[in-house]
């Protein structure tokens, strides 16, 4: 802990406050969940003081970095005079400090109307909410991000140039409320067996669940398409450690929305389902304390350092285990929940089956993203590349494919025979065909992308098929799972194109001279400086069959204040396929660059055809150089040269103007035959004049040069609307599923325990 | 077949995955080495190392960035080939990580992929503090 005069007070106070606050509400909600029923008022009070006093310290730094007061060690280290103010809003969650507090900002403005839609759930699910955020709370204690420095710089150090974007605005804040929504399902699960009471914990996580699934995913989404479209990574996603860190609880979470969706319409899982809450939430501790720890230091491109906070991160994440463990070892059994009555052939299986993929899928990650930590104790650590991935998770892709295109004509009962199913299923499966047939004719060689490009298709169309039906009847309102479904199968086949069949190349094209790869044909016309509205930047025109020419931009630029090489790329987008053009290396040539020559007096020196001798300067060339100087009026200094070219000898003489303001002016003078001198420079002490000669002598032109990096990146745009559908899927269940809450809350308490 | 037969292959399968899983991380572990280990090898491995400065070339016959590394603790150096986008922040990395293979015809070690960390005010003055 810090000593005071080294606290940005009312900071520091509210942070404090904070935990005060949540102390308080902790020790209320306790009580209230032990039946002491007056204890009610007290903890919301406690409650929203909590809250007030994160809005407020949340408020303290936003306020802070608008000031641009750096004295603030925060504020100082992530942003700088020259930041617009999007940028100064991102340099908020820019640092280590920062992020947990934005966090805790959306954790303790979730707990408001969690405390609503909890009912009688209100003391041990808040209770439980109250610790996971002063878990956070404690961390934001000990990493204070308003800490002073014991001056104020007059600039900040400014935010990382790779930050500045866009997109990095609403990125990680969107990734912090699907980390915070982790901690509700967990409240519920926990709450549950510590009150034995899991009749409708269900019912009441659900929506959240969704919600947090919808959230992580877009946020991953916007994570995606930054790398794909600012970064120049060349794709969506690298699996690297940090993205990884991210799409783990994600997919913990896919399988708790379809174990919840079991739970509640079969009244089963429910032991499996509390499992799986706790996973997400321990997901996000674990991949904060991969990405914030240090541990993958050397294996990611993200540059996290240790702050000293993997101690913290790994104290709350056994705590949090362990209450897990022990609530769960001690009280699973109490939970009651039905056998399994269905055949093998029904719904429920394919159901299960798919969450079992999922999982399945989220423990090849965890364990690929871990290699650096597993094979710590082996003589070489190291780690898993892309290629581990992408193999591991072409069976699960095929299985769950396999099974969405059947899972909509599944009943639960399993009254259908196969047949039935089949039978159903056969337009579907007949567009699967179709749309395999048409990827064998565009170039599809892989067996194994084959079968898969028809299980996904085959899944995208039966599900489309269902949502279609269900709209008809007027029931759109069920159909969130069918439609997300749609997306996956979407998603699928955008996966295997564009990371299978992406074509890249790499060329240098010199100016001005056109370059054909396959049927584009690529001009490098033009570098363009800097100018209003954007960065430094290259003109390629790439002409397309058809003859229609798009004038493409990749950007290559020197941040000013890190002197950072940045590159940016220019992406064409199209329906069928993206035209990506990353720029590897620009050289600006030279435009026949100037020779130089330096001569002191009477010297002689040849240079191209000619002979230049100096003969002395004239101070006479414009009036007296020596009156004016002491005058304070422009000096003009003549350096008289005979040149002799072709056996004639002629006498020339460019001049050297200067002002006292230090502006100069050396216009150049025509030689006879051709070429143009001028005096760059006047070397007084030596005597000695520097002579600048262009088109005599001087270096040949160089063309400018620019290397890109092409890719022709097929069906690139199906991930992006694949997940939009997936969200609009999900959007439609968390309605319904919320809507169902509504009716939940309406009905005497005798009637909830059926649900 | 019985519900008994089913529970029975989904195991077995799960074990198939888990076991296939497996091999697949064993042949794509990328190991850290010795810049001597590195050389002559055969599997894909990473090393790490300081940019050596001024070393840095780009070879647009080849689209190559060639640059040399250096190993702060032994000295050693090693000269890496990478055919691909030049990371941003490459010049001023205090620290490279090339993952790839030795290729023995040009002598050098051709990586796939580099990681870059740079002293960047991200965390620089961080690192400065703590470390």
């Amino acid at each position: 802990m810090s000593a005071l005069s080294q606290l940005y007070l009312p900071g520091a106070i509210a942070v404090w406050c904070a935990l005060a606050f949540a102390l308080a509400a902790l020790w209320g909600y306790v009580d209230l969940a032990r039946g002491d029923e007056s204890a009610r008022g007290f903890a919301r009070r406690a409650y929203a003081f909590f809250t007030l006093a994160v809005l407020a310290s949340a408020f303290v730094l936003l306020v802070a970095l608008a000031r641009r007061d750096f004295r603030i060690d925060y504020v100082f280290q992530y942003s700088g005079l020259d930041l617009p103010w999007h940028y100064q809003l991102a340099a908020f969650w820019a640092g280590q400090k920062g992020s947990f507090l934005i966090w805790l900002f959306w954790g303790a403005l979730i707990g408001v109307p969690l405390t609503r839609s909890i009912g009688r759930h209100e003391g041990p699910v808040m209770g439980i909410y109250v610790l996971a955020q002063l878990g956070l709370l404690f961390i934001l204690v000990r990493e204070n991000p308003f800490l002073m420095l014991d001056h104020a710089p007059a600039d900040g150090q400014g935010l990382n140039p790779l930050l500045q974007d866009d997109w990095m605005v609403i990125h990680p804040p969107i990734m912090f409320i699907g980390y915070a929504l982790s901690a509700v399902p967990f409240s519920f699960a926990m709450a549950a067996l510590w009150k034995k009471d899991a009749s409708d914990w269900a019912a009441r996580a659900f929506p959240w669940a969704l919600a947090g699934f919808l959230v992580l995913g877009t946020a991953i989404l916007l994570g995606g398409y930054w790398a794909y479209a600012t970064l120049g990574w060349g794709g969506y996603w690298g699996w690297d450690p940090v993205e990884n860190a991210s799409l783990i609880p994600w997919l913990f979470g896919t399988a708790l929305v379809h174990g919840l969706y079991l739970e509640r319409t079969r009244s089963r899982y429910r032991r499996a389902n509390m499992v799986l809450a706790v996973l997400v939430f321990l997901s996000v501790l674990y991949g904060t304390f991969l990405t914030r720890s240090g541990v993958l230091a050397d294996f990611s491109v993200h540059s996290f350092v240790d702050l000293g906070i993997s101690g913290w991160l790994i104290g709350l994440m056994a705590f949090f285990g362990g209450l897990a463990a022990l609530l769960l070892a001690t009280r699973l059994r109490t939970v009651e929940t039905r056998p399994n009555e269905d055949p093998a052939l029904s719904r429920g299986t394919f159901l299960v089956l798919a969450t079992i993929a999922i999982l399945s899928c989220a423990t090849v990650v965890t364990i690929g993203t871990s290699a650096p930590i597993l094979t710590r104790f082996m003589e070489n650590p190291g780690q898993v590349g892309p290629e581990f991935y992408n193999r591991v998770n072409l069976p699960i892709a095929l299985l769950v494919a396999f099974l969405l295109a059947f899972v909509p004509f599944m009943t639960w009962r399993g009254e259908e025979s196969a047949r039935a199913v089949l039978r159903k299923a056969l337009p579907g499966l007949a567009a699967g065909f179709l749309a395999t047939c048409v990827g064998l004719g565009l170039g599809v060689t892989n067996p194994l992308h084959a079968i898969f490009l028809f299980l996904a298709v085959s899944a995208l169309a039966t599900n489309l098929q269902r949502v279609v039906r269900l709209a008809r009847d007027r029931k759109l309102a069920s159909a969130g799972g069918y439609l997300a479904h749609v997306g996956v199968g979407i998603i699928l086949v955008g996966f295997m194109a564009s990371s299978a069949y992406d074509e890249s190349v790499k060329v240098t094209l010199e100016q001005g001279k056109p370059v054909s790869l396959g049927s584009h044909s690529l001009t490098f016309e033009r570098f363009l400086p800097r100018d209003a509205h954007d960065k430094e930047r290259a003109e390629v025109a790439v002409t397309r069959p058809d003859g229609k020419v798009w004038l493409a931009y990749p950007k290559i630029f020197v941040n000013d204040r890190t002197q950072q090489l940045m590159v940016h790329p220019a992406i064409r987008s199209g329906p069928l396929d993206d035209l990506y053009l990353s720029p590897l290396e620009y050289s600006p040539g030279s435009p026949g660059g100037f020779a130089r020559l330096q001569l002191a007096k009477n010297e002689s020196r040849e240079i191209g055809d000619a002979t230049v001798r100096f003969l002395g300067f004239n101070l006479q060339a414009e009036g007296n150089a020596l009156v004016n100087m002491s005058a304070g009026k422009p000096v003009a200094i003549g350096a008289v040269l005979e040149v002799t070219r072709a056996g004639r000898t002629e006498r020339v003489e460019p001049v050297y103007r200067f002002e006292q303001s230090g502006r100069t002016e050396f216009p150049p003078l025509s030689l006879p035959g051709g070429g143009r001198v001028a005096v760059g420079a006047i070397n007084a002490t030596a005597g000695a004049v520097e002579l600048l000669f262009d088109g005599l002598g001087s270096t040949a032109a160089v063309p400018a040069r620019l290397s890109l990096d092409v890719t022709r990146k097929p069906l690139v745009s199906l991930v992006w609307w694949g997940m939009y559908v997936i969200f609009a899927g999900g959007t439609l269940a968390l309605v319904a599923r919320a809507r169902q809450l509504r009716k939940l809350d309406d009905l005497p308490p005798a009637g909830r325990a059926a649900v | 077949m019985s519900k008994k037969a089913w529970t029975v292959l989904g195991v077995v399968l799960l074990i198939a995955f888990a076991g296939f899983a497996f091999a697949a991380f064993r042949t794509s572990l990328t190991p850290y080495v010795s810049y001597r280990e590195a050389q002559g090898g055969t599997r894909t491995v990473q090393v790490a190392g300081a940019l050596e400065k001024g070393s840095t070339s780009y070879d647009e016959s080849a689209s190559a960035l060639r640059f040399t590394l250096r190993d702060p603790q032994t000295g050693d150096t090693l000269r890496v080939r990478y055919e691909g986008v030049k990371p941003a922040n490459f010049e001023d990395a205090i620290s490279i990580v090339a993952i790839g293979r030795w290729s023995p015809g040009p002598a050098e070690f051709a990586a796939g992929k580099l990681l870059v960390k740079c002293p960047s005010k991200y965390q620089g003055t961080e690192v400065k503090s703590y470390s």
